[in-house]
């Protein structure tokens, strides 16, 4: 297990280099088996085929796709794009001022302050719901758009500072004080400078931001668990619970699944390595 | 804002301070929004769980009475249990799989970004969907898992530990492509010329690992289990969707979560919360200070 790249360099026996394969192969197969069973069991027709472990049991077709439609999937699907793409704006808007001014201008007791971001990003945000919940009845904030993505926002912020402070420390100083010396001010050298050259991490801390107010569960299912124009996609899967444990409509669940799923998949196969950069150098769970 | 930094941009006196203002104005919308989303509710919490309730009614001032409340109930408890049982096998379940793979991804050339891009795949379902996902394949129908195994109609939901090990399963499965992930970022700064000369004095493979591999990860290592630690403490969604908290899965979340939903007592919730934060944070902090000030301070990349 020990062994490392300079290994591969000297030729190595094939059946080596057949036993890394097949242990990548393993990684691969531990990712995406769960899609391929998930793809299956939402194909598949009647209670027959769908209570049947074989995952070629026919027969197949679009039926579960359809009653998903006819469930109002779709305003699920618009409620969390909503939700998630204001909690994105926001969460890059403001975390890229806080971002900058950590990377490069002088703050007083920093340390207070990161200390402070990263205590936010430990925080267990179940500890809002009962405080919270007071409050937004009060206010009437309660099945709304804006009761999700501020609390959302709050959350989201820590990583999207953690991530863009880095990208921004990681540019070159030099480029900025260039600026500088051209009489540009410390906002013109973010704005124009700094700003367009961080726009790969800035997407990447878009895509990590907007995947994890997508997936939101807890705070969603408390503050918005039943009415349609608000409920979101988490939610809507978690409910096509039926009454009773095993009731519950295999079909149309796996088949919200894969609608759900498919297109982030497809988006984070794009971004890949952006993502990656993201992940990896901001240091921090998305 | 940016127009008193204009009209001095030379004079260093006047620059220096009008970019600490500077600073001080780009810092203030996060430090407000998280201050008051995050750290206002918490302290409101603290107050509401001093205060007694009949349902949604106060009785007025109860001190610490929710709180003997909440440490007598064997409710709490369990959740506490179940939170921690939760904690400590997945965490370790996840990070021994994620630095196998890590290790198995940094050796591998070709093939290696394919693989890195289905490790992304686990990250980005919603948790919701894999325990939906999950639940199926271990449930007696259609009773995928059981007809793998060959076990028959062997309930893995429907029994103590047995429940509590199929959501283990499933958080672990979603997480440990991640932890392989950072691990591997953290292998990848460790310079090959070690290895080569390590190799030359002749150390065995596990010597290096042992030696080597492990020390000079041990940041990265730290990192992976703090955010891991601190995520898997806050566990919701999975016994949510898979068990609903039956056969001792419920957790902290899920308790204080229907304290609020389903037995509306504020004060009694608060309660709940407020020893879940201070539980959650303080393994938190015990992390941070473990692994130091130059770890706070490079998070930021500051």
């Amino acid at each position: 297990m020990g062994e490392q790249q300079a290994a591969i360099v000297e030729r190595r026996p094939p059946i080596q280099r057949i036993g890394k394969a097949l242990m990548l192969m393993l990684i691969f197969i531990w990712c995406l088996f769960p899609f391929f069973w998930l793809i299956s069991t939402s194909l598949k027709l009647g209670n027959e085929a769908l209570n049947s472990p074989d995952l070629f049991h026919g027969p197949f077709g679009l039926q579960n796709y359809k009653s998903v439609i006819e469930q109002d999937f779709g305003f699920n699907l618009r409620n969390s794009a909503i939700i998630a793409g204001t909690t994105t704006v926001f969460c890059i808007a403001i975390g890229a001022l806080a971002a900058y001014a950590l990377a490069r201008l002088p703050i007083k007791r920093k340390i207070l302050v990161l200390a402070g971001v990263l205590a936010v990003s430990l925080f267990p945000p179940v500890a809002l719901v009962p405080p919270m919940y007071e409050v937004w009845r009060t206010l009437g904030l309660l099945n709304t758009y804006p009761g999700l993505y501020i609390p959302y926002t709050a959350f989201t912020l820590p990583l999207t500072i953690f991530i863009l402070s880095t990208f921004f420390a990681s540019i070159p100083k030099d480029l900025e004080e260039a600026a500088r010396i051209d009489g540009a001010t410390a906002f013109q050298a973010f704005w124009k400078v700094i700003l367009p050259l961080a726009a790969p991490g800035v997407f990447a801390a878009a895509i990590i931001t907007f995947v994890a107010a997508w997936n939101e569960f807890l705070l969603a299912s408390t503050f918005a668990p039943r009415d349609k124009a608000v409920q979101t996609v988490t939610v809507a899967i978690a409910a096509f619970t039926g009454s009773v444990q095993f009731e519950r409509p295999i079909g149309t669940i796996t088949a919200a699944c894969v609608i759900v799923t498919i297109p982030m998949i497809i988006l984070t196969l794009i971004f890949q390595r952006r993502i990656v950069a993201g992940l990896t150098t901001g240091g921090v769970k998305g | 804002m940016a127009s008193e930094a204009a009209r001095a941009p030379r004079v260093e006196g006047r620059r220096s301070l009008s970019n600490a203002a500077l600073a001080k104005l780009f810092l203030t919308p996060s430090v407000a929004w998280m201050a008051l989303v995050a750290l206002f509710p918490v302290l409101y919490a603290f107050v509401l769980s001093l205060y007694l309730y009949q349902g949604r009614l106060s009785e007025g001032f109860g001190g610490l009475e929710n709180y003997t409340e909440a440490i007598t109930d064997d409710r709490f408890w369990s959740a506490v249990i179940a939170t921690l049982v939760f904690t400590v096998t997945s965490v370790a379940a996840e990070f021994m799989i994620g630095l196998g793979f890590a290790l198995i991804m940094r050796q591998a050339f070709r093939g290696r970004g394919v693989t890195r891009a289905a490790i992304l795949v686990p990250w980005v379902i919603p948790t919701v969907i894999s325990a939906q996902m999950w639940f199926f394949m271990f449930n007696v129908t259609p009773g995928f898992w059981n007809d793998v195994l060959g076990i028959g109609d062997f309930n893995w939901l429907g029994q103590p530990n047995w429940a509590m090990f199929a959501i283990v399963f499933t958080d672990v499965w979603k997480t440990a492509p991640f932890v392989a992930l950072l691990l591997l970022a953290g292998l990848q700064t460790i310079p090959e010329d070690i290895y080569e000369s390590a190799r030359v004095d002749g150390a065995t493979a596990w010597q290096r690992f042992w030696n080597l591999t492990l020390p000079l990860l041990r940041p990265a290592i730290l990192v992976a289990l703090l955010f891991r630690t601190v995520d898997a403490l806050r566990v919701f969604d999975l016994p949510q969707v898979m068990t609903q908290g039956a056969f001792g899965t419920e957790t902290l979340s899920m308790l204080v979560q229907r304290f609020v939903v389903q037995t509306p007592n504020p004060g009694t919730g608060a309660a709940f919360s407020t020893l879940t934060f201070i539980l959650v944070l303080g393994v938190g902090v015990i992390f941070v200070r473990f692994l130091g000030r130059e770890f706070v301070e490079s998070t930021a990349g500051g």
